[in-house]
């Protein structure tokens, strides 16, 4: 454990010094589209069971019956799960990092509060009825630009109109004339919501058979995102890091939710052109970390600060950016959890910025409502 | 004013006369609580548990022991283990009861109620817990008790298995208690049940309430858990162990608890009796109803009612559809997936859903036949299966959470494939006009869409697809 935020905090002085007077990147008519893909972990991902530090005697003892007994290397700092084999690959060839000991600004461990809150971006949970993400390509004017891999319009996607989504369901649909007296009905009763989803299904391209396996959903997303008049936002949904039980090390259930995250990469880097994946950011959004002590049942409670992976060509390089809060007992989260010492909002909104060619103090603003973020743009991305 | 038969239940069916004073027809549902009308075999919980969850826990321990070297055979054997104790038969069987419920009852309003209950105290999805104790659960723990009050339905629901297991209270172990001293390293309180026993089942965050309340009531709710033996797993009834509760006083929303088995019925009284649950409760049930936005005026009757009543379910139930009812022309509501298909179900007379004849003719450690699983299977693909909830909120009663391409498409597809479900005696545009006649507000205007179909499934994805049809 080499890492103390004293370190930290002189490098990004540094940095920021370097790529102060550089205006925000701007996009060249012909350059290719850029793709911003959101994959929500839902239930709590476990930070330091995905992204464990080294060679911390007091961490280690907490967790003894849920330790990874194998590990992926990633820097002189942390360790990777073994589970993470595709973005591992991506790692060793400075296309995928992580941002750690981050979180939303919520601290209050309901999943519903909290996944309201990580996906409105919000401080209230259900007060907002839009997602950050949809209110950042509305203001790039991305409207009919989002595909979620779901059956549900996520909230976090919702805020611009004409959002797609995929989700197979395995049959032929009715005719054209019988969807056309449909779509009469829906106009004669003024159904604009109704109206703009079947008027989605009627135009899109995607076929309505298919396996719905994680990989499979990926490989379609990769196939739209590298369309250049196809969709620029993706938004997968894996469900199950809330592990009270049995969350296990190496292989146990949380290594299974790591698997289905991986398997999403690993289908989107196989499926998308090389051109494409260049130019694609995947990032992870999830409502909060997961207590550093393993409970009674091999399982670990709700907690606060987790960590974010980014994945795809506009990641800068590989690292693990983190100010590292420490895990001894005063240094964490009321005493239990690991702290989050960036606010994951700073993570998004300069992944957006970069993404969608906006300034960092618009979205900032027209997005968080001028909440007090850090641009990382030039720390984490490629301009 | 004839689309309230849809919103407070699930239309009037194409035998059916259509109630004079439907209001009269509502509330005259809500003070019993009947036998179930399904005509076939009905297991009962303690059936389910501790015949067929306790064999596939244990059996499965040993198919895990015996195959851990060959992943093919391991899943052979767990294959062949829940064929052996009904896995995915039950399930379908479960939604059958339900659906008739709906359908052919004679109180389809208690039914849509007895749906709303089940979902508010939602059992979070697991292939074990779906299959044996969530069915079980939503017959004799939620429906019982809607003749009883909010109080005792609470204690009931905190208190049953399949709520224990959904929210882990099992491991919810006191620190300092007998057990907890014994095994300090392997004992620890486990929040998640008392969170979500304020936050989803009673005073909602709107209470105020904070991490060290939050703490408090897991204290109290320490040694609740399904009952365990190593031949039994822990499929024994309910018990309170006080060999795990935590000693000492509790406060929550400052007011004390004495430690023992009596600190949790002593604090659910005490929450039920909260402002904030009767306004949350009656935000609810207006939202499920009603709108996606309850305004106070529409919510102050059920919340006297609630007052009132001391909590009787039946009394804020007949408040909640006075108050569908008076807002019924001002407000439609756009319709969940399952009452949707119910609706579909109901109005077109389909053959749905499997007979119990055919339901009663599986018989346990058999492959079930298509018949047998294809409730569960139809509802799951439709996006809404009532027994999987991924989360212990359960599903939305957001409009908006129901509308994207996927969604529309599954109404679409399955309005056309639902043909199969008819009768071919219905096949008639006379049929159809018959039950639009019965249901809708304005036949006329529906009927000039049906009248462009040309074939009778066609009629059936116009209508079903229908603005009018869709919302209630």
């Amino acid at each position: 454990m080499k890492i103390n935020r004293r370190d930290f905090l002189k490098a990004t002085a540094l940095t920021s010094l370097y790529f102060a007077g550089f205006g925000t990147p701007t996009l060249a008519s012909n350059s290719p589209k850029k793709n911003l893909v959101v994959i929500m972990l839902r239930g709590g991902m476990d930070g330091l069971c995905a992204i464990p530090i080294k060679g911390d005697k007091n961490f280690e003892k907490l967790r003894s019956k849920i330790n990874l007994d194998k590990t992926l290397d990633l820097t002189s700092d942390f360790d990777l799960h073994p589970a993470l084999t595709s973005f591992k690959r991506l790692w060793d060839q400075n296309l995928a990092a992580a941002v750690h000991a981050t979180n939303i600004p919520y601290t209050g461990r309901s999943h519903f509060d909290g996944q309201n809150l990580m996906e409105t971006g919000g401080k209230i949970p259900y007060q907002e009825k839009t997602g950050w993400l949809g209110r950042g390509m509305n203001i790039a004017g991305l409207t009919g630009n989002g595909l979620a891999l779901a059956l549900p319009m996520p909230l976090l996607i919702r805020g611009v109109p004409m959002n797609n989504n995929y989700y197979p369901v395995g049959d032929k649909l009715p005719s054209n004339s019988t969807l056309g007296l449909i779509e009469q009905a829906f106009k004669e009763y003024d159904e604009k919501l109704l109206s703009e989803n079947l008027k989605i299904v009627m135009t899109r391209e995607l076929k309505n058979t298919g396996s719905r396996k994680n990989w499979s959903l990926a490989a379609n997303a990769g196939e739209e995102l590298s369309k250049p008049n196809g969709p620029r936002v993706a938004v997968f949904e894996v469900d199950g890091f809330d592990t009270h039980a049995a969350q296990g090390g190496t292989n146990g259930a949380h290594a299974d939710c790591l698997s289905d995250y991986n398997e999403i990469v690993r289908g989107l880097k196989q499926s998308m052109s090389k051109e494409t994946f260049d130019h694609t950011l995947i990032v992870t959004l999830t409502e909060f970390g997961r207590t550093i002590k393993q409970n009674g049942s091999n399982g670990t409670e709700h907690g606060y600060g987790s960590a974010i992976f980014l994945a795809g060509g506009l990641v800068k390089k590989a690292q693990v950016h983190t100010d590292w809060p420490g895990l001894k007992r005063k240094e964490l989260f009321e005493g239990r959890d690991l702290n989050s010492t960036i606010d994951a909002r700073s993570v998004y909104a300069s992944a957006m910025s970069t993404v969608f060619d906006i300034e960092f103090e618009r979205i900032q603003k027209n997005v968080f409502w001028g909440d007090k973020l850090d641009n990382l743009s030039d720390k984490l991305f490629k301009a | 004013m004839k689309n309230f038969f849809r919103k407070v239940a699930f239309g009037i069916g194409p035998n059916e006369e259509v109630p004079s004073d439907p209001l009269a027809w509502a509330l005259n549902q809500l003070d019993d609580v009947p036998d179930l009308t399904w005509k076939g075999k009905i297991p009962s919980g303690k059936e389910m548990i501790e015949i067929h969850a306790r064999k596939n826990e244990i059996e499965l321990k040993k198919v895990r022991e015996k195959y851990k070297d060959d992943k093919k055979l391991l899943k052979i054997g767990i294959k062949r283990l829940n064929y052996e104790t009904g896995l995915h038969f039950w399930p379908s069987l479960e939604l059958s009861i339900r659906h008739t419920e709906a359908i052919y009852s004679n109180s389809p309003v208690l039914a849509k109620l007895w749906f709303f209950w089940s979902n508010h105290f939602a059992i979070v999805d697991g292939g074990f817990r779906t299959a044996f104790y969530t069915g079980p659960y939503q017959r004799e723990v939620i429906r019982t008790n809607l003749n009883q009050t909010f109080e005792k339905l609470v204690y009931n629901v905190t208190t049953s298995p399949a709520m224990i297991s959904s929210l882990d209270n099992g491991d919810n172990i006191g620190p300092k208690s007998k057990i907890g001293k014994k095994n300090k390293k392997s004992s620890s309180i486990n929040e998640n049940h008392a969170r979500e026993l304020l936050e989803l089942h009673t005073v909602s965050p709107a209470a105020g309430y904070t991490q060290e309340d939050i703490i408090q009531l897991a204290y109290i709710m320490t040694g609740w858990m399904n009952g365990y033996s190593k031949s039994t797993g822990d499929t024994l009834p309910v018990e309170f162990n006080k060999d795990r509760h935590q000693p000492g006083k509790k406060t929550v929303f400052g007011k004390t608890y004495k430690s023992g088995k009596k600190s949790l019925e002593n604090v659910i009284k005490d929450l039920v009796h909260h402002p904030n649950c009767r306004d949350f409760i009656a935000t609810k049930l207006c939202r499920y109803l009603i709108t996606d936005n309850p305004t106070e005026e529409m919510k102050k009757p059920i919340i006297k009612a609630f007052k009132d009543s001391d909590g009787f379910l039946p009394e804020i139930h007949k408040a909640a559809i006075r108050v569908a009812f008076e807002y019924n022309d001002q407000y439609q509501k756009f319709q969940n997936p399952e009452n949707w298909f119910l609706q579909m179900a109901k109005l077109a007379d389909f053959s749905w859903p499997t007979s119990p004849t055919i339901m009663d003719l599986y018989e346990v450690g058999r492959k079930p036949q298509l018949a047998h699983t294809q409730p569960q299977g139809k509802l799951y693909d439709l996006g809404h299966d009532p027994y999987r909830a991924k989360q212990p909120n359960g599903f939305s009663d957001f409009e908006a959470d129901w509308i994207s391409p996927e969604l529309l498409i599954r109404r679409l597809v399955f309005a056309k494939d639902c043909f199969e479900l008819t009768k071919s005696k219905n096949n008639n545009f006379k049929f159809y006009k018959n039950i639009v006649n019965k249901n809708f507000n304005n036949p006329e205007r529906i009927f000039n869409y049906l009248e462009k179909a040309k074939k009778p499934y066609e009629i059936q994805i116009l209508l079903f697809n229908h603005p009018e049809f869709l919302k209630a």
